[in-house]
């Protein structure tokens, strides 16, 4: 698939998510570690090229589920990260009022449906988004993110099927983060358990068309994503990307563990690299790659960029502060929303 | 859905079949044919009670496919589900019983059509839930993996199991695993009422089985001969640790989903043409031809299937029904 | 047997788990993550180096068609131990447990049965948010042909993991991954808690309580807090919730005649309205005043702290009734 090379304003678009996305994710890992909430969590570092280029493409009007790995999308869609971080932090001023937590964060004024922690729940709900879509005639798309794992789940594939037959406008993005993991029998978490040799035979039998790109080439996914979208708002029913990002290694241990907070100027000054995670920082990240090109294509200077990062980081503190502040739920309205 | 090409097993398919295994062959099937006929009469006499599923015609692929296997080889069976139990050697009697709610049943009488269960036979049993005997035969062939005596087991479903997200994870599992497994598909069309084109999405069946590494084909459900030729290559395959297979057999059921049904959905031009291919028609023609069975040895046969049928019948009609007592029996074990 | 070491509840059932694999060759493990990666919670550790790969079996995501295996294993000579990495995910077993498991023994007159046990781990308490949380237990002990365990200490724990595995039903154990750490004396070697046998867990004469899995501690807890008030509670550890050793618990309520029932899951239509009946039923005549019974908050349960310690029963609240109950209030 060849690839137009992306604009000014759409690559720092892009570029603008991921940074949002990393400095909040990292922000998380250091409440986390100070003891500012319990449970377990789950990271996106490593993929924010492909949640950020997707969501560039995507329309106001788009539906989108995630899953138990949602930062990313969430922060990535411009959803307020004060609220985002206060959900993590169980206030009430969180996206849920603090009943979801990590795990299910949502903001439906942007367009999210709910966030199931149920792998596999994700393709049910973009699928049935689509049909609601369709039968309104809304000329929106849904689109569903999830990782390989939720391949496994008998009730993606039966999504697939009904979706093919009906031709609904959906997009799954199917992040495969995999490629690296240390998986199973290395002891390490997760990786798929497949025997396809590559996951989109699977949407394929189903006669959904399919697309696979590199996870961390943001123009390569934003093409994608934006043939996705004309494909099926023009009626001719869904399409399977598979994004591969090498797995980011904080993430393989059961709790994530950052080992080096992002140095932008580690981009163009790889002195500026160290660290147990230096390896996969050199070749499998995003965000510095992005900058890499931005610089490269003339789009922006490196002072310019630093300037974008600080200002990121700023609006990441501050929502850890707001969340911080933030009070509890308040005890007697526990029962709320139990019915609507 | 189109009846697939005059493959006629009068064509020249050099099998090694001698006239024993030929008439055994046939003989399975006219059983399954008489039993159902039989069955049908007596569902719609008021004698069975519930909702019965025929499967009148689709008898070549229980009997391909079974016909190879032996008592200590696994199947799991579906609604559908009376010609995989008598293919695999069930008892007619016991099997007549059961439909009539006695107690000389293979269930007592408590599970009727939908759980027959056969132990001595390799039977997991027929099932109420589409799509429910799948992971159950996975399951056998894992112990049969860990026996290491080269068993393997078999689940037959219908197309509209196709779309069971089920049929995929077990099949992944299969195929990572590499058990002896076989997944026999009866795409005889119809889910339920439903034709298969209206919710089966794909190029076609055997892709979901391809997607997984699993040797897949489309075989001539019409034809036992071409049943019993796919099913020995998965059969071989599975007995020798190369893992799983899938097969779609074409096939037609004559009577509806469930006895009652006015299949008011069938095209009737295309039911006469898939009649033109019987089974047991093709089946008898090709002995004849090929010198394998004369017109009486025939005949004997199907007489001797009707007595059998007919005494079971009549055993059944007079056995007794279970008692309060047996209502909670084997609720543990 | 050399008298009980302290080990901790998850070390417990790890115990039983060696103890019944060694002794067993047809005992194989299913599920996610548990075989190099000993498990999310470690509670598998050390299996798959003891027993490799073909008896500590790690799964691909599919509960529904993995279980399923299981069951067509557990009918032609395995015994699979099943885990379904968290309760709430019973939800997606639920067709190959209800339909089949349960069924086939009496489906088939005896002709098949299915010896497995499904091993879940429920447990309010880590924040994991309303679909990481629940304890569906009620729901499993309304389907006859199933078994079901709740045990609420590392010695119940080990020797109720290996009665399951021996017994040729289907048993479903509930264990509290809160509970994981609590250490406390238990047997070495082989050990078997019978199933379907309750324990008294405190003697007392006022009040009895009956509690299940973490809620035994509660009750616990809250008989210290009853004792400054010189009420003495007797608490009653079903251990095994189908079969229900009525007979135990109506023997403790009519020494008492008075009666509280507590557990973790939702109230409503849950394990507490069957017990309460059920002892109702059997010793009214002796009932100074109604069973009370106190249940898990009937919401989703929320991820906040604060929010989530309210849907649980604690100590105070319990004591508080118990006390009502024994001064003639309720």
């Amino acid at each position: 698939m060849t690839t137009t090379p992306l604009d000014r304003r759409t690559s720092l678009s892009i570029f603008e998510r991921m940074l949002m996305i990393r400095h909040f994710e990292e922000a998380v890992i250091q409440l986390y570690k100070q003891g500012r909430f319990v449970s377990h969590y789950h990271i996106y570092i490593g993929q924010e090229a492909t949640g950020s280029a997707v969501l560039e493409a995507l329309g106001e009007k788009d539906l989108i589920c995630t899953t138990h790995r949602n930062h990313g999308h969430i922060i990535g869609r411009g959803c307020d990260p004060n609220r985002a971080m206060a959900e993590i932090l169980g206030r009430a001023t969180g996206f849920n009022g603090g009943r979801g937590g990590t795990l299910h964060i949502s903001d439906p004024s942007r367009g999210f449906l709910s966030t199931s922690a149920v792998v596999g729940g994700c393709g049910g709900l973009a699928t049935g988004a689509a049909f609601g879509l369709k039968v309104k005639r809304e000329p929106h798309v849904a689109v569903g993110f999830f990782g390989d794992g939720s391949l496994e789940e008998g009730l993606v594939i039966e999504s697939f099927n009904i979706a093919a037959l009906w031709k609904l406008p959906v997009v799954y993005v199917c992040e495969n983060n995999s490629a690296g993991a240390a998986g199973p029998q290395q002891g390490g978490y997760p990786t798929a358990i497949t025997a396809t040799d590559s996951f989109t035979r699977l949407p394929a039998a189903y006669g959904i068309h399919c697309l696979k790109v590199d996870g961390i080439d943001i123009s390569a996914v934003h093409a994608a994503a934006s043939e996705a979208v004309q494909r099926c708002q023009s009626g001719n029913g869904p399409v399977f990307i598979e994004a591969f990002t090498t797995r980011w290694p904080g993430s393989s241990p059961l709790w994530p563990e950052l080992a080096t907070v992002t140095d932008l100027e580690a981009a163009w000054d790889s002195t500026r690299i160290g660290g147990p995670h230096a390896n996969w920082s050199r070749h499998h990240d995003p965000l510095l790659r992005a900058a890499r090109e931005l610089v490269a294509a003339g789009f922006a200077t490196r002072d310019e960029l630093m300037v974008r990062d600080k200002d990121a980081r700023g609006r990441i503190a501050a929502a850890a502060k707001f969340a911080v502040d933030s009070p509890t739920p308040v005890p007697s309205t526990v029962g709320d929303h139990v019915f609507a | 859905m189109t009846a697939p090409s005059q493959k006629a097993s009068t064509s020249s398919v050099q099998l090694n079949l001698t006239a024993t295994e030929g008439l055994r062959l046939l003989r399975s099937m006219q059983l399954i044919r008489t039993f159902e006929d039989e069955v049908r009469t007596l569902y719609s006499g008021g004698i069975i009670p519930g909702l019965v599923h025929l499967c009148t015609g689709q008898e070549a692929v229980a009997v391909g496919v079974c016909s190879l296997l032996n008592s200590r080889d696994m199947i799991a069976s579906n609604h559908r589900g009376h010609g995989h139990c008598l293919a695999k050697g069930a008892d007619v009697n016991r099997m007549m019983a059961e439909v009539m709610g006695r107690r000389t049943g293979y269930g007592m009488g408590r599970g009727g059509t939908l759980h027959i269960f056969d132990a001595a036979n390799g039977n997991l049993g027929t099932n109420g839930i589409v799509g429910g005997g799948i992971p159950l035969a996975a399951g056998a062939a894992l112990s049969a993996k860990r026996r290491g005596r080269g068993e393997v087991a078999a689940c037959f479903f219908g197309d509209g199991a196709l779309n069971q997200g089920l049929l995929s994870e077990v099949m992944n599992m299969a195929a990572i695993w590499r058990l002896p497994a076989l997944f026999v598909c009866e795409n005889n069309g119809f889910g339920e009422f439903t034709a298969i084109g209206d919710v089966t999405a794909g190029p076609d069946p055997i892709a979901r089985g391809l997607a997984f590494g699993i040797p897949s084909e489309t075989v001539d459900g019409m034809d036992v001969l071409a049943v019993r030729t796919a099913a020995q290559r998965a059969i071989d395959r599975a007995r020798s640790g190369r893992g799983p297979s899938f097969l779609v057999c074409m096939t037609y059921r004559y009577g509806g989903h469930h006895v009652g049904d006015k299949q008011d959905y069938k095209d009737s031009a295309e039911a006469k043409a898939w009649r033109l291919k019987d089974p047991i028609e093709r089946l008898d023609r090709w002995l004849k031809e090929t010198d394998l069975a004369t017109a009486e040895a025939i005949d004997a046969l199907k007489n001797g299937v009707e007595d059998e049928v007919r005494a079971a019948i009549g055993l059944a009609k007079t056995a007794p029904f279970p008692n309060a007592s047996d209502l909670g029996a084997h609720l543990y074990d | 047997m050399t008298s009980p070491r302290n080990v901790t509840y998850r070390a417990a059932v790890l115990e039983a788990l060696f103890g019944e694999m060694r002794r067993d060759n047809s005992v194989i493990l299913m599920g996610e993550d548990i075989g190099a990666a000993g498990g999310v919670f470690k509670q598998t550790e050390g299996l798959f180096d003891a027993f490799g790969a073909e008896r500590v079996i790690d799964t691909p995501i599919s509960e529904a068609g993995a279980f399923g295996i299981a069951v067509g294993a557990a009918m032609t000579g395995q015994r699979p131990v099943f885990e379904v990495m968290f309760g709430d995910f019973i939800t997606l077993i639920m067709d190959q447990l209800v339909n089949q498991a349960a069924k086939i023994n009496y489906m088939s007159a005896g002709q098949f049965n299915v010896p497995l046990v499904v091993r879940t781990a429920v447990g309010v308490g880590s924040n994991l948010g309303p679909q990481h949380s629940q304890s569906l237990h009620a729901w499993i002990t309304h389907v006859p042909g199933l078994k079901v365990v709740m045990p609420s200490t590392p010695t119940d724990a080990k020797g109720l993991m290996a009665a399951a595995i021996r017994d040729n039903n289907p048993v479903v154990f509930f264990e509290d991954r809160m509970l994981y750490n609590r250490r406390d004396p238990v047997p070495d070697g082989d050990y078997v808690v019978p199933i379907g046998s309750a324990e008294v867990k405190r003697v007392g004469g006022d009040v009895t309580i009956i509690a299940t899995g973490r809620m035994v501690h509660t009750a616990l807890a809250a008989a210290e807090l009853l004792a400054q008030q010189e009420i003495s509670a007797e608490v009653v550890d079903p251990r095994s919730l189908v079969p229900l050793d009525v007979k135990s618990l109506v023997e403790s309520v009519k020494k008492t005649s008075r009666a509280v029932v507590v557990d973790g899951g939702y109230r409503q239509y849950g394990i507490t309205g069957e017990i309460a009946t059920s002892v109702t039923e059997h010793a009214f005549d002796w009932l100074d005043a109604p069973v009370i019974r106190i249940g898990g908050a009937d919401v989703p349960i929320p991820f906040s702290k604060t929010l989530e310690l309210l849907t649980l029963p604690n100590a105070e609240r319990l004591a508080h009734e118990a006390a009502a109950l024994v001064r003639g209030q309720r």
